[in-house]
């Protein structure tokens, strides 16, 4: 999924949902750095078919009130089936329920994928090609109408119209039957047959083996829009609700008032609860006003919070009083810098520029909290991914640069003073305080550091370009689940590089690299997971395609009345659907 | 002069812009002098968990080694920051204001002696310029400047230095041609011009030997009062990320330093405070200057 907030301007292209299947411990008691993210996990433990329904409202609630959410950023489109940033995923699980959902759970800190409008997590045939969801009975639209499993039907196959409907989540595309021809119900008008209903059963058949389907129906695509209701470009502006709350009043850039569904059931969603009467999202908020109403806590500020990650000096005037109301946890992604393997032959030059990048420094200096909104790693697959291989392939952790050991690796590859190009944003004070460390640290190192101007608009655009005259590129990737499946065939595959936007950002081709994917992309779906864990050893050791700067995570801040709040460590956002006020 | 002499207001805002423009001129010196420089700082070891410096204010005592402390996020040098920031800020100004009156004057003098077609095309070219939308003119080029010279880092600091100045200058000398063109129109039927105009003195001798003279005034007190306006402009075009880039400037510090407000004030106090001595200060001097060459103004 993609990014939320300032994020989107270091990750380059459609980066994927984060899912943390184990995450790590979001405890922040004492003043020293929290470490936001657990070792390994496996994706199977984050699964919980048997949820049951109602959610328990805890006892601290006081039922009723406004619960006040402030951010700086706009979320792109409500529109369920176009909904594929973080936070748009966030805000909609409270209106749209889907086939299956996210729910906090305390006893592990994190999130297990549970049934939501489906009774199970679908069921799939041998060679998972076909999947079968059966709906609830008693799921109400906010207008007293039943949900029809022709509605969800009719929403999977409204996902296919890309073109009217665009910047939505595109696996349908590549998995589904007659993805690659079917363009949604607008311009076909023969039905979606990928799709099959029978009573409550919804089947869905696929165009090749889809192991995490049950994952992918978490997404509002697939939630129930009927088809006589669809308003095309016009359904994002009051989406029909499934959920405990539904819009009153959205006005898009600026507001979204919800309220209460009176025809939502509480004994059939075993994921949320209905607690506060009214939530109040304000979009385009500054950041400073954010943190001071939240920090000072009085009146209305006590029951407000946000889901912008929080800038230093807010971390040191929450953690002096204590931290109560600093929600920390994992959101996994990793952001690298690319190197481009076509213009950086030398792998003995590549790993120097791992040595001496100036790993702490660059952090700190655009802004982020060491440990807690940006972890050190060494592995492309962050923490929480199945199967995930924890190696350190320059033996500095991810975070100690060693400049000497660079010079050395370039004098052995005989190019001391190698030119490493590379992008930043003039008009961003961030992305210069960050520019000027990395000059210090690659000059540190042996290196010539030519850093190339852009502006905060045309960066992406030159970033994605391949002639651009640069040699590295600083973006990153979030997973859609906890599978390197989400990772590598995405963007380290060789018939990649060659494509518009530069999918593959290190022009990464080798072909026994590809071969392997292959492999691995054949192979029993039991095995997969630990096969991409070693993959992703094996491409750093055999080519260092990539200096791994480190993990994102989370570190957001409420009121003292706002109770529920819990790390969302699929979306790095607060758990809405677990939230009340407080007595 | 000697008006000015005896306004006290007058001489301690001149005493305060010679201190400035001192702080500006020898701004390396001086950093030299506190032990202190210009560049990148060492964030992993100046800087705690909190990104707040390790040394100094605001958590730590005043020390030399950074008399104005660091700036959190960087670990920079603050008060190397604000000298050149100063430098920066005056260069801009005094260039900017030097060249936007000199063509001020030039078409001004132009415009008002040439009756006829030269005086309204001249006139004309004046109202479309002030059309010109200042604010606007700078967004635009920013970028343009930065895509051009984007793979020379050398080159850029100076292009956008001399753009900067070049947009301050083509969007400042407005002002000042309406003035002296409404000057010239009412000198120029004075006696003592009919006169040189009936021996024969030549046109560009009567322009800047008999009209120019009597113009100083106006010039002047023009010039007292742009600089002032360009300092502010130049701090809140750096705000807006569109000024300098590659040298400190006020304004891209106050740009860094507004989240520290309440945790870290002397971070953003120092260069604000920089601004508002030298605008109030020059603003002060500018009205001195104009109440000592007008007799009829008394205050």
């Amino acid at each position: 999924m993609r990014l939320k907030k300032s994020a989107v301007a270091i990750l380059a292209t459609a980066s994927l949902l984060a899912l943390a299947a184990c995450g790590g411990s979001s405890d922040s008691n004492s003043d020293k750095p929290v470490p936001t993210q657990g070792e390994g996990g496996g994706a199977g433990a984050g699964k919980n078919p048997d949820l049951k329904a109602p959610r328990a409202v805890p006892d601290d609630a006081a039922p009723g009130g406004t619960a006040t959410v402030l951010t700086a950023v706009v979320p792109f489109t409500l529109d369920p089936t176009r909904a594929y940033y973080t936070d748009s995923t966030a805000i909609m699980n409270l209106v749209t329920r889907a086939l299956t959902q996210y729910v906090y759970d305390p006893d592990t800190n994190d999130m297990v994928l549970a049934p939501d409008m489906a009774t199970d997590l679908g069921r799939p045939n041998e060679d998972n090609t076909e999947w079968t969801f059966t709906l609830r009975d008693g799921l109400k639209y906010e207008d007293g109408t039943d949900v029809k499993a022709e509605d969800v039907a009719y929403a999977i196959s409204r996902s296919f119209a890309i073109e009217e409907l665009p910047d939505g989540p595109t696996y349908q595309l590549q998995f589904f039957q007659d993805g690659d021809t079917y363009k949604g119900p607008y311009k076909d008008k023969s039905p979606y047959k990928g799709v099959t209903v029978s009573g409550n059963d919804i089947t869905i058949k696929m165009s090749q083996p889809f192991p995490e389907m049950d994952y992918y129906a978490s997404f509002p695509v697939f939630t129930g829009i009927p088809a006589a209701k669809d308003t095309k470009e016009e359904y994002g502006n009051h989406p029909l609700a499934t959920g405990p709350y539904m819009f009153e009043d959205y006005k898009p850039g600026s507001s979204l008032t919800l309220v209460k569904n009176p025809n939502w059931d509480p004994n059939t969603d075993p994921g949320r609860i209905q607690s506060v009467d009214k939530w109040v999202f304000k979009f385009g908020e500054d950041t400073a006003k954010i943190e001071n109403t939240i920090v000072s806590d009085t009146g209305e500020g006590q029951t407000t919070l946000s889901y912008d990650n929080i800038t230093p000096p807010t971390y040191k005037k929450i953690t002096a009083e204590g931290g109560d109301r600093l929600v920390t946890g994992t959101s996994p992604c990793t952001y690298m810098w690319y190197l481009d393997m076509r213009k950086i032959t030398d792998i003995n030059v590549r790993k120097a520029i791992g040595y001496a990048y100036p790993y702490e420094d660059v952090w700190k200096a655009t802004g982020e909290i060491v440990g807690l909104t940006r972890v050190p790693g060494t592995s492309i697959l962050p923490p929480g991914t199945a199967g995930r291989v924890d190696y350190d392939v320059l033996g500095i952790k991810g975070q100690n640069t060693d400049p000497e050991k660079a010079k050395e690796l370039l004098a052995a590859a005989n190019a001391d003073g190698y030119e490493i190009k590379f992008l930043y944003a003039t008009d961003d004070p961030l992305s210069v305080a960050g520019k000027d460390q990395i000059v210090k640290g690659l000059e540190a190192g042996g290196f010539t550091a030519t850093p190339i101007a852009s502006t905060s608009e045309k960066i992406r655009e030159a970033r994605s370009d391949p002639d651009s005259p640069i040699n590295v590129r600083s973006s990153g990737w979030c997973s859609d689940w906890p599978s390197g499946g989400s990772w590598f065939p995405a963007q380290w595959d060789g018939a990649l590089a060659d494509l518009e936007g530069m999918p593959n950002p290190s022009m990464f081709v080798e072909a026994d690299a590809d071969a392997k994917q292959k492999e691995i992309l054949a192979m029993d779906a039991n095995d997969v997971p630990a096969a991409w864990g070693e993959f992703d050893k094996f491409i750093e050791e055999t080519y260092y395609p990539a200096v791994v700067t480190g993990y994102s995570g989370t570190a957001i801040i409420r009121g003292s009345k706002i109770g529920g709040m819990y790390n969302d460590s699929v979306r790095g956002m607060p758990t809405f659907a677990d939230m009340y006020i407080t007595q | 002069m000697g008006r000015l002499r005896s306004d006290k207001v007058a001489i301690v805002c001149a005493a305060i812009v010679v201190i400035f423009i001192l702080i500006a001129v020898f701004a390396p010196l001086l950093t030299r002098l506190f032990g202190v420089e210009v560049r990148a700082g060492d964030p992993s070891t100046d800087t705690d968990i909190f990104n707040f410096p390790v040394i100094g204010p605001p958590d730590h005592g005043f020390t030399w080694k950074a008399p104005l402390g660091l700036a959190p996020d960087t670990g920079d040098d603050n008060l190397a920051e604000w000298l050149y920031g100063a430098r920066t800020s005056l260069m801009i100004a005094s260039i900017s204001t030097v060249f936007a009156t000199l063509i001020g004057i030039t078409i001004g003098l132009v415009a008002g002696f040439s009756r006829g077609w030269l005086d309204r095309v001249i006139s004309f070219v004046i109202d479309v310029f002030l059309s010109l939308p200042f604010l606007l003119a700078a967004l635009a080029v920013a970028p343009i400047i930065v895509l051009r010279f984007s793979d020379r880092p050398g080159l850029l600091k100076w292009a956008t230095f001399f753009s900067l100045i070049f947009i301050l200058i083509i969007t400042g000398w407005m002002q000042l041609a309406r003035l002296i063109r409404g000057e010239v129109l009412s000198l120029r039927e004075r006696e003592f011009i009919q006169a040189a105009r009936v021996m024969g003195v030549p046109t560009r001798q009567i322009l800047f030997k008999e009209l120019l003279p009597n113009m100083v005034a106006p010039i002047v007190v023009s010039f007292s009062l742009t600089l002032p306006a360009i300092v502010t402009a130049e701090a809140g075009l750096s705000y807006l990320g569109i000024g300098v880039i590659g040298q400190p400037s006020w304004g891209q510090t106050v740009l860094k330093a507004v989240p520290y407000f309440d945790t870290y004030p002397l971070y953003l106090y120092a260069p604000v405070l920089g601004i508002f001595v030298l605008v109030v200060a020059l603003n002060l001097l500018g009205d001195a200057i104009r109440d000592a060459f007008d007799p009829k103004t008394r205050r």
